[in-house]
C-alpha cells in the first residue's frame, strides 16, 4: 500500500465515522424539536429510563426515540478514533512497516483493555 | 433546553472546534465553562459534553489533516504509545491521589511555558528543522515533511529529543486520565517545545491523537450516566462544524498565527487549572 492510499484509507474511516454520526445525531436532535427529548417519533409511551443511560438502545431505538437516534450517533463518534487505530494498524500491516504495524496494535490493546476495564 | 439555549450552545461549539482544530486542543476550556456558567448544566453533564468535543474535534479536523499530510501519523501512533499506558496509570491513580496539589501543579507548569510559547513568537519553522535526523529519528522514521501552502514549499523536519518527548507524552496522558484536563495543550508542549516539531505538525498531530486519548477514557463518562445527548447533541454538531472549518484554515495560515491561537489558550487552560486546584470548581 502506498503512503497516499493509506492517508486516504484513514481519513476516510474518519470521514465516514464523522458522517455517520453527525448524521444520527442531526436526525434525533431534530427529532427531539418535534416530539421533546422524552418523546417518540411512533407515538410510543413517554421514556421511562434517562437519556443517558446507554445500555437499552435497541429497544428505545425500535420505537424511534429521538433520544436513542442522538446517543447512536454519540455512540458511533465516540468509537471513530478506536476505528481510525484499528484501521491504521492495517495501513502499517499492508506499507510492510512491522515496527509501526506492532506500535499500532500495542496502542489498540491497551487502548480496548481501557476502555473495556475502566468503568 | 429552550430553542435558544440550543443555538446558543451550538454557536459556542462551533467557536470551540474552530479554535481547537487550529490549536491542537478538544475546546473543553470554552465548552465547559460555557456550558456550566452560561447554561446551567450540571457539572458532570458538562465534563460528559466536553469528551464528545474532544472526539469530535479530533475526528472532524484528523480525517482533512491526515489527507493533507499536516498529521504525522508515525510521531502520533508512537507517542500514543506513551498516552494511552500514561491515561491508565492517571485513572488507576484517580482513586488514590487528591488532586488538588497536582491542579496547581500542573496549572504553574502550563503558566511557565507559555513564557517559552512568547519566546518563540517569532519563529517560523524550528531552526532545527532541516538538520540530519538523529539516530533514533531515523530508526524510528519520525523525520518527515509537510507542504506548507502559506510558505508555498515542502519543508523538512525531524523529531528532536525523541526520549523526552515520549515521557511528556506519558505524563500527557497521565494528567489527562487523572484530571480529565489538558491534555491537547500538554502534547502540542511535548511536540512543538521539546521535539521541536512544526507548529502546524505539532497542532494536527495533536488532533489527531487527543481523539484516542478520550476513547480510552469515554465508556467511564457513558457507563456514569454523564452523557447527554439534549446538551451533548447541540455540542457534537455546532464543534463538527468548527472543526471542519478549522481545519481548511490551518493550511493557509502561519505557523506564527497558529502559536497565536495557542498562547491565549494555554493560558486560560492554565489559570482554570489552578482556579480548580484552589477549589473554585467550573
Amino acid at each position: 500500500m502506498t503512503p497516499e492510499r493509506f492517508r486516504e484509507m484513514v481519513s476516510g474511516v474518519l470521514i465516514v465515522g464523522v458522517v455517520v454520526s453527525a448524521a444520527f445525531i442531526a436526525v434525533g436532535f431534530v427529532a427531539a424539536l418535534a416530539v421533546g427529548w422524552q418523546g417518540s417519533l411512533l407515538g410510543a409511551a413517554a421514556a421511562t429510563s434517562a437519556n443517558t443511560d446507554f445500555s437499552n438502545l435497541p429497544r428505545r431505538l425500535a420505537t424511534l426515540e429521538p433520544a436513542a437516534i442522538a446517543q447512536l450517533g454519540l455512540a458511533t463518534l465516540l468509537a471513530t478514533p478506536v476505528a481510525r487505530v484499528a484501521a491504521s494498524v492495517v495501513g502499517f500491516a499492508l506499507e510492510g512497516d512491522r515496527l509501526y504495524a506492532a506500535i499500532t496494535t500495542a496502542v489498540l490493546l491497551i487502548l480496548l483493555t481501557s476502555i473495556l476495564v475502566l468503568r | 433546553m429552550t430553542p435558544q439555549a440550543d443555538l446558543g450552545i451550538f454557536a459556542i461549539s462551533v467557536a470551540a472546534g474552530l479554535i481547537g482544530a487550529l490549536a491542537g486542543v478538544g475546546g473543553g476550556i470554552l465548552v465547559i465553562p460555557a456550558l456550566t456558567i452560561g447554561f446551567g448544566v450540571d457539572i458532570h453533564l458538562a465534563i460528559g459534553a466536553s469528551i464528545v468535543s474532544v472526539i469530535a474535534t479530533s475526528s472532524g479536523a484528523a480525517a482533512a489533516y491526515v489527507r493533507d499530510r499536516m498529521t504525522d501519523m508515525r510521531v502520533g501512533m508512537f507517542l500514543e504509545l506513551a498516552t494511552t499506558t500514561g491515561a491508565v496509570c492517571g485513572a488507576l491513580l484517580a482513586a488514590v491521589v487528591a488532586p488538588a496539589f497536582l491542579y496547581v501543579l500542573l496549572g504553574v507548569i502550563l503558566l511557565g511555558s507559555a513564557g517559552m510559547q512568547v519566546s518563540r513568537m517569532g519563529e517560523e519553522t524550528p531552526p532545527t528543522a532541516s538538520a540530519s535526523a538523529s539516530g533514533l529519528a531515523t530508526r524510528l522514521r519520525l523525520a518527515s515533511s509537510y507542504p506548507d501552502r502559506k510558505l508555498g514549499s515542502e519543508v523538512a523536519y525531524s523529531a528532536q529529543r525523541i526520549p523526552l518527548g515520549f515521557v511528556l507524552m506519558w505524563i500527557a496522558g497521565l494528567v489527562s486520565g487523572l484530571l480529565g484536563i489538558g491534555s491537547g495543550v500538554l502534547k502540542v508542549l511535548a511536540m512543538d517545545g521539546a521535539m521541536r516539531l512544526p507548529m502546524k505538525v505539532s497542532s494536527a498531530t495533536s488532533n489527531f491523537m487527543i481523539g484516542v486519548t478520550a476513547a480510552a477514557s469515554a465508556g467511564i463518562y457513558l457507563g456514569r450516566g454523564d452523557v447527554d445527548p439534549q446538551i451533548a447533541a447541540p455540542v457534537a454538531l455546532g464543534v463538527l462544524t468548527g472543526a471542519l472549518i478549522g481545519a481548511r484554515l490551518l493550511q493557509h495560515i502561519s505557523n506564527r498565527s497558529v502559536r497565536l491561537i495557542f498562547l491565549p489558550v494555554l493560558i486560560a487552560v492554565g489559570l482554570e487549572t489552578i482556579a480548580r486546584g484552589l477549589g473554585f470548581g467550573i
